[in-house]
Parts: structure tokens; C-alpha cells; sequence
């Protein structure tokens, strides 16, 4: 299916809860963390969408709005792409996990865990996956300062006239 | 604990235990009392290429439980690439995987050329094609000749390295570098071809490909090989796409899954190539994928030989390069597998959000699903045929 039919569909079945975006081929839902879950099971289960392939699932810090996670997944059957997009809460966000539907969401989702500090209800072993027990904060957000830039700034962002 | 992590999908469920190497066990009938053991089992391991370090539980001899404990390597390429502008980027990224450094570079460039919307000269596109077709035989050959010496034999690694030799020459005249060749920029490339590149390059073609034939014969043909390999590590299809495995072990396990041919990019849809499948999806097809891959290389690189145009080899671009606010993805198939990068952009020199999804990655979480059940001796055999680089998990 190409995104554009892809779209019509996801539509048809969810009605207000997505708001789709096409970008270069590939269909971009954002929808409420609430409807997270179902749209998920409609991606993995639903014969028309039918996304196996588990591409990724990241965070975005989104600043005020929150932290966006977005989640990547393609169709063998179909070869379409399809993109989930939604924002928590800065503080004690948190999804239903998708680790059931995809085995590969668990490591991702332990990825955002520790990098951007989301929850994820029912994750089978919602531990630090790249970073150690003890390290604290969550590096990816942006309020997480890179040290050496704080120490020394990069000689190679100075511009000439800048 | 393993079987919980993807237990979702009753197709997983299928799947499981279907695998000749798995052997299952009844413990209600034991006579004596027996206790698990855990094993640590690197962060310092030969077979490991890297760091990575798994917690096995034994019981006997039989695996019952495989964690991978990754991230001794992690340098949070992602943090360090929403303060480096868009050139530093591309000499950041081609040290993830490092032994296929063009192919990362050309992901990075080709999802900033999208979000720029630029039109790359077709002289560079068809270079870039050959120096990442070049590079995936690179690659290629490093697991060729490791897998086997994993296995216990020492002469392919040494046949091997003799062919990375000769294709790296070629490299480092063309780009100056041998493991970090930054070659790619956005717009195009660093520099044109010295003279003679190409003919280098024809000549090459023919030599790498008779001795492919030595492999085959070497390691292919070899009994022993076969019985270490055969029916060990099985990945059924629909466990390796629910994890997001990519590359040579999606493809043994007989789905023929390379976005070079499902959604080709740059000009590989103007070349002739086939993706080589396999049908059990055990260790053995995993490494004869990869060496068909070789050949599917050569194949095209053979064809991008004749048909590179004279021309420009980049675009004038400014001095700061802004991609403009939004959010852009591109897939690639890296020699290891599907490499994706994820931007976000807030149309500053640097990316607002920069996601690597790299091949490895994916490939090495499914350790868990693939070691269950196998014998502790083929923990290597099984672990060496999903060929991965640590620094493309830990990034």
C-alpha cells in the first residue's frame, strides 16, 4: 500500500485519533498516548497494515511539549512504512509497552527509558540497557548538558563573521 | 526469562522449538538434583569483536538463558551529534561500524540531501554506489575470514585479509584513509577519482570473484564446517522481523529484504542484482548468504564500473549548512543490515534529534531467542553467524 492509501485507511479504522502526515513515502501518525496502544495492535495485527518488520522506537525531546516517542515499522508483506507519533509528560511520562507485539520494542524501549527517562507499563525488564546502574539523568534530553561542550566550546562551531 | 520478551505474536509461538538445534529437556524425571549455572562469558572474548558480554545460565551443557549485557562501548553518538553541524556528522558516524565506514557516511549524507532537498550530481551518485558496494565486500570478507577462525579454522582469515588488502589499496588511493574514510559530504563527495581508479577497480572484479570459489570450496564444502554449522542457531522468518533483524540473517532466513532492491536509493534500480535467500535460517545459510552477497557486489560494482559519467562531483553548498525544520528518515542496507537514521530538524547547523538505528542493534537483541536451548559449544557458532560489530550496538 503507499502512504497515501495507507493514510486513508488508518483513517477509515481510527478515525480522529490519528493525525497523519505524509513525508517522502512514508506516513507519519501522531496520535494521543491513550490511543498508543491500539494504534500499535492495528500497525501488528491489522491484515491491511500488517507491520512485522521492527524498525525503532525513539524519543524526541519536544521541550515544552513534552518528550515525543516515535516508533518505526514496516511491512514485509506490504513493504510500506508506518510511523507512530506521540508526547508525554516531562515528568513520570510513561506508554503501555509494545515489547509483546514486537520483540525488538524491548531493548528500544529500554533505550528511551534510560536515555529520555519514559516509563513503559508492562516492559518484562524495564532496566538500563547502555548506560550503568548507577549513572543518573537522562542524556538525551536537552536539559542534559554535554560536559565537555560546558568545559571548552568546540573550536569547530566557531564560523568565520560569526 | 528469555521466552517472555517476545512471547506476543502466536506465530512466535510456532516458531518455537522448531529448531534442530534446540533440544528440549524434561527435568520432572531426573534423578538427580541438579542446579543452574550462570557463566559470564566476555565483556573480553575473542568471538565477540568488541565488548559484549552475555549472561548464560547452563543447565548441563544445554543454554536455558542468554542475556546480552551491552553498552561497554557506548559513546552516545546521538548526544554527540546534536553539537556537531552536518560535515562533522559524517566523520563522526563512519566510526560506529567501523569496518564499513562509506555506508554509514552516505546514510547520513543521503537523509540531510532529503531534508535539503538537493540534487546530488549523477557522477557522484554512481561513485558513491561503487565505493559502498566496495565497502560491503570489505566487510564482508572480515566475517568471512573471522567466522571460520571462530569455528577453529585459521586458514580463511588469512585468505581474507589477503583480499582486504588489495580492495583497500584501492580505498585508500581513492580517499586517503583506510578505516575512517569521511569521503562522503553532503552534496556529493570530498574529491573525484585519481586516475585509473576504475580501471583498478575492473581489475579487481575478476580477481576477488575466482577466488570467492576458494572459499566456497574452503569453508562451504568443508564437513566440518557444515556439521558445526547446519540446523544451529535457527531464526524462523517472523521471530527475526518482530525483532528487526536485517541484513544476512533476515535474508538466510529466506525473506528477501534489501532496500536496495525494495526501495532502491542512489541508482540501484538502474543495476542488475539478486538478493541471495536462504532457506533454514540456521548458521550455515547465514554465512552462505554473506558470501553470495560478495558476488551480488561484485555484480553491480562491475556494472557501476561502465557507468560512471564525467562530471561534477559535488554542489557548491554555503559555508553553513542548515537543513531546513522538519523530520526526515532513510534506510539503508548496510553490510550488516537495514542502517536507518532518523532527523529531526529545528533548521540549525546542527540536528535537533538524531537517531541512528543501526544493524546490529536489532540483530544482536535476538541473542536471547537464538541461544536458547543450543548447547553451550555452539554459543560461538551461533553468535559469530549473526556477524555484528559492538560499536554498532553500543554507538
Amino acid at each position: 500500500m503507499d502512504a497515501d492509501a495507507l493514510r486513508d485507511h488508518l483513517v477509515a479504522e481510527l478515525g480522529d485519533a490519528v493525525e497523519p502526515e505524509v513525508a517522502y513515502d512514508t506516513l507519519t501518525v501522531t496520535v494521543a498516548p491513550e490511543d498508543w496502544r491500539r494504534v500499535a495492535e492495528l500497525a501488528r495485527r491489522g491484515p491491511e497494515v500488517a507491520c512485522n518488520f521492527f524498525d525503532f522506537l525513539c524519543g524526541v525531546d519536544e521541550e515544552a511539549d513534552g518528550i515525543g516517542v516515535v516508533l518505526h515499522v514496516y511491512s514485509t508483506f506490504h513493504r510500506h512504512h508506518l510511523q507512530v507519533r506521540t508526547v508525554v509528560p516531562r515528568d513520570g511520562g510513561h506508554l503501555p509497552t509494545l515489547s509483546d507485539l514486537w520483540a525488538g520494542a524491548d531493548w528500544h524501549e529500554r533505550e528511551t527509558a534510560e536515555l529520555f527517562g519514559v516509563g513503559f507499563d508492562g516492559h518484562p525488564n524495564l532496566a538500563k540497557l547502555l548506560l550503568s546502574e548507577e549513572f543518573e539523568g537522562h542524556p538525551l534530553r536537552k536539559e542534559f548538558a554535554l560536559l565537555t561542550r560546558e568545559a571548552k566550546p568546540w573550536p569547530g562551531a566557531k564560523e568565520p563573521g560569526e | 526469562m528469555a521466552t517472555e520478551l517476545g512471547s506476543g505474536g502466536a506465530a512466535f509461538q510456532a516458531a518455537d522449538g522448531t529448531g534442530v538445534g534446540i533440544i528440549v529437556r524434561d527435568k520432572a524425571d531426573r534423578e538427580l538434583h541438579t542446579q543452574d549455572m550462570t557463566l559470564n562469558v566476555g565483556p573480553q572474548h575473542p568471538a565477540t569483536h568488541g565488548v559484549l558480554r552475555v549472561l548464560v545460565t547452563l543447565d548441563g551443557e544445554v543454554i536455558e538463558d542468554a542475556q546480552p549485557v551491552i553498552g561497554y562501548m557506548h559513546r552516545s553518538f546521538e548526544k554527540l551529534a546534536e553539537y556537531r553541524d552536518y560535515r562533522q556528522i559524517i566523520a563522526l558516524v563512519n566510526r560506529h561500524d567501523w569496518v564499513s565506514s562509506i555506508c554509514n557516511e552516505l546514510g547520513v549524507a543521503l537523509v540531510v540531501e532529503r531534508q535539503m532537498e538537493l540534487e546530488v550530481p549523477e557522477r557522484a551518485t554512481w561513485i558513491r554506489m561503487l565505493m559502498a558496494e566496495w565497502t560491503r565486500v570489505l566487510n564482508h570478507l572480515m566475517f568471512v575470514g573471522s567466522y571460520p577462525l571462530e569455528l577453529g579454522a585459521i586458514t580463511p582469515m588469512f585468505y581474507a585479509f589477503r583480499e582486504r588488502e588489495e580492495i583497500q589499496a584501492l580505498m585508500e588511493w581513492i580517499t586517503g584513509g583506510r578505516l575512517h574514510l569521511t569521503y562522503c559530504r553532503v552534496g556529493g563527495l570530498k574529491q573525484d577519482l585519481p586516475r585509473g581508479a576504475i580501471q583498478m577497480s575492473r581489475d579487481l572484479v575478476p580477481r576477488m570473484r575466482e577466488r570467492l570459489k576458494e572459499y566456497e570450496d574452503l569453508v562451504l564444502g568443508n564437513e566440518i564446517f557444515a556439521a558445526r554449522t547446519k540446523g544451529v542457531g535457527v531464526l524462523p522468518a517472523d521471530v527475526a522481523c518482530s525483532y528487526g533483524v536485517s541484513g544476512a540473517a533476515l535474508q538466510a532466513a529466506g525473506v528477501p529484504e534489501d532496500s536496495r532492491k525494495t526501495e532502491p536509493y542512489l541508482f540501484y534500480d538502474q543495476v542488475e542484482f539478486d538478493v541471495p535467500t536462504g532457506r533454514n535460517g540456521d548458521s550455515f545459510d547465514r554465512f552462505a548468504v554473506l558470501l553470495a552477497r560478495i558476488k551480488e557486489s561484485l555484480r553491480i560494482i562491475e556494472q557501476v564500473n561502465e557507468r560512471i559519467p564525467p562530471g561534477p562531483v559535488n554542489v557548491r553548498l554555503p559555508k553553513v549548512v542548515r537543513a531546513p525544520e522538519g523530520h526526515a528518515y532513510v534506510r539503508t542496507e548496510a553490510p550488516l543490515g537495514q542502517l536507518s537514521y532518523y532527523m529531526v530538524s529545528h533548521g540549525e547547523k546542527t540536528p535537533w534529534r538524531f537517531k541512528m538505528r543501526t544493524p546490529s542493534f536489532n540483530n544482536i537483541s535476538s541473542l536471547p531467542y537464538l541461544l536458547k536451548g543450543t548447547l553451550l559449544p555452539d554459543m560461538i557458532a551461533v553468535m559469530g553467524s549473526i556477524f555484528f560489530i559492538v560499536g554498532d550496538i553500543d554507538r
